[in-house]
């Protein structure tokens, strides 16, 4: 257990920040006009800035920003680059190699220049960057016969609904914009609501691939959203809270000691909640549609699926949305049975008054819960890129007939455990 | 200048669920409908978290939001739709062709 570096929480961090900013304001204004100048009416902005509502107002919009920001646009773009990088080296290539000395302007080719470092030979993590570039630079067509407004409303609907999963979704205690109590029941509302906004982009855009693709799409994440909520009932008989972040606390302790090595209470190691983790891995793999399940976008049978129709950013948006809840999925995994973001504790300071310990944060828990996020999105590339793509009847079969039942039992043999806990000694 | 936010989102969410309401039982296309449904579902939802139960508003989200593809694809599959329309065999066009020129000049 180290510490967070966000703590509090993001809002009363956002909340400190503004105030400090807005009270230099106020003061420089209250001393440029003092009462009995011709400039006195100006003091009403100044105790306008101070007003508590208005730095509430603004304290939220930060917070949403550094959120926004931080989860749809520098996760995004990792998470991507990874998926990218990594699946090239599985096929043994070099893969994307646009770096920050490709760029063609001062001081960056000059530098390159001089440095004599190759320009296109780079890590690649701006590739992305420069593809969103090309995006936004793109015709944004709509096909002659669509529905306009539904075609340009299912965008938005995905979208949205895919950033409101981080409106809960923690980094660390503090890294969280509203610390709900029953945060992931909204987390997985949020994640149920892409479908609607999937059929109907495949719907509006008049288009037989694309039709065929909502339809699997919607048939597929909705056989697949039932195990993913059997598996976190079976966790909730084990935590008996929606709060993600009270799971994670729930995780923290000692189970026991494998020699020397100390092995934390994670979730997952426990027997029905192992099984729950396998479906649950296997569910939000499905429910992400990465390729063993990628069957409403399977290239080689319907063009793109259910995005073949889009152009310029909206393809942008709709296709990176899939990182974005790639993303989402990880950290859920995470938090629900991977211990979230606690870590070993490398060093404690003892205070010699209290005597309580308190774990100094050398790997802070944002760098811990990133770490875990990072390492199971790979173990998902490296899944998706070896095995081939399962048919639509597979899919289906898998979803109703193994996992289904598999969370069944996990919930089942919850139950015994919880309800036999101490009688057996401790197994969990 | 007390603003009774409670009363004025519950007046939003209201006028936004009757007009999804409405649109439902008016809209031409059955695909449409469902959307509106989706609206007014979702919206209600909204006056559940005005009224200070989160759990029904995530419940109402999670199953009923959840099961309108469903509908949709029901929708979809169940009746004619103008879009994308094939003629089947033996059945008559709605909107009948051109008449073939009567030879080229």
């Amino acid at each position: 257990m180290s510490g967070a570096l966000v703590s509090p929480d993001l809002f009363t961090l956002c909340k400190t920040l503004i105030t400090g900013i807005m009270k230099i304001q106020a003061d420089a204004i209250l001393a440029g006009a003092p009462v009995g100048s011709p400039v006195e009416p100006l003091r009403g902005v100044a105790y306008f800035l101070m007003e508590d509502w208005f730095l509430t107002f603004n304290a939220w919009m930060i917070a949403i920003t550094i959120m926004v920001t931080w989860a749809a646009a520098i996760q995004l773009l990792t998470m991507m680059w990874i998926e990218r990088k990594f699946y090239s080296r599985l096929q043994d290539r070099y893969g994307i190699m646009i770096s920050i000395w490709s760029l063609p302007f001062w001081p960056f080719s000059w530098w390159a220049k001089r440095k004599n470092k190759p320009t296109h030979r780079g890590l690649g993590y701006l590739q992305n960057v420069a593809d969103g570039v090309k995006l936004l630079q793109k015709e944004n067509i709509t096909p002659a016969n669509a529905d306009s407004a539904m075609f340009h409303t299912a965008p938005v609907l995905i979208a949205s609904s895919t950033v409101m999963i981080f409106a809960a979704l923690p980094f660390s205690e503090g890294f969280v914009i509203a610390n709900m109590p029953m945060s992931l029941l909204f987390i997985l509302a949020a994640f149920s609501l892409a479908p609607l906004g999937i059929l109907i982009a495949g719907w509006a855009s008049n288009n037989k691939y694309t039709l065929i693709g909502g339809m699997r799409a919607a048939a597929q994440l909705m056989a697949y959203e039932i195990p993913l909520l059997l598996a976190v009932v079976a966790l909730l008989m084990y935590t008996g809270s929606l709060n993600v972040i009270d799971i994670v606390h729930q995780q923290e302790r000692l189970l026991t000691m494998a020699g020397p090595i100390p092995i934390p209470a994670w979730n997952v190691f426990s027997i029905p909640q192992f099984i729950g983790f396998a479906v649950f891995l296997v569910a939000i793999m499905a429910e992400m549609e990465r390729i063993p399940f990628d069957i409403p976008e399977a290239e080689a049978e319907l063009v793109e699926g259910w995005l073949t129709e889009y152009s310029g950013m909206r393809f942008g948006l709709v296709f990176g949305f899939k990182w974005l809840r790639a993303l989402a999925g990880s950290a859920l995994v995470v938090i629900l049975y991977l211990g979230g973001w606690s870590g070993p504790v490398f060093a404690t300071l003892t205070p010699s008054v209290g005597g309580t310990v308190i774990p100094i944060p050398i790997i802070p828990h944002e760098v811990w819960f990133l770490l875990k996020v990072y390492l199971l999105f790979l173990l998902f590339v490296w899944v998706s890129w070896s095995v081939p793509r399962v048919r639509i009847d597979q899919i289906l079969n898998i979803g109703w007939k193994r996992l289904i039942p598999l969370s069944l039992l996990a919930i089942l043999l919850a139950a015994y455990f919880v309800a036999l806990g101490p009688a057996l000694g401790g197994i969990r | 200048m007390a603003v009774d936010w409670q009363l004025a989102a519950f007046l939003a969410l209201s006028v936004l669920e009757v007009g999804g309401s409405i649109l439902v039982v008016t809209a031409k296309k059955l695909v449409h409908a469902v959307f509106w449904l989706a609206m007014t579902l979702v919206t209600i939802g909204g006056i559940y978290l005005v009224l200070q139960a989160e759990f029904v508003f995530l419940i109402q989200i999670l199953v009923y939001a959840g099961a309108v593809p469903v509908l949709f694809l029901f929708g979809i599959m169940l009746t004619r739709r103008k879009i994308m329309e094939e003629v089947t065999p033996g059945e008559v066009p709605e909107t009948p062709a051109e008449p073939p020129k009567e030879g080229f000049a």
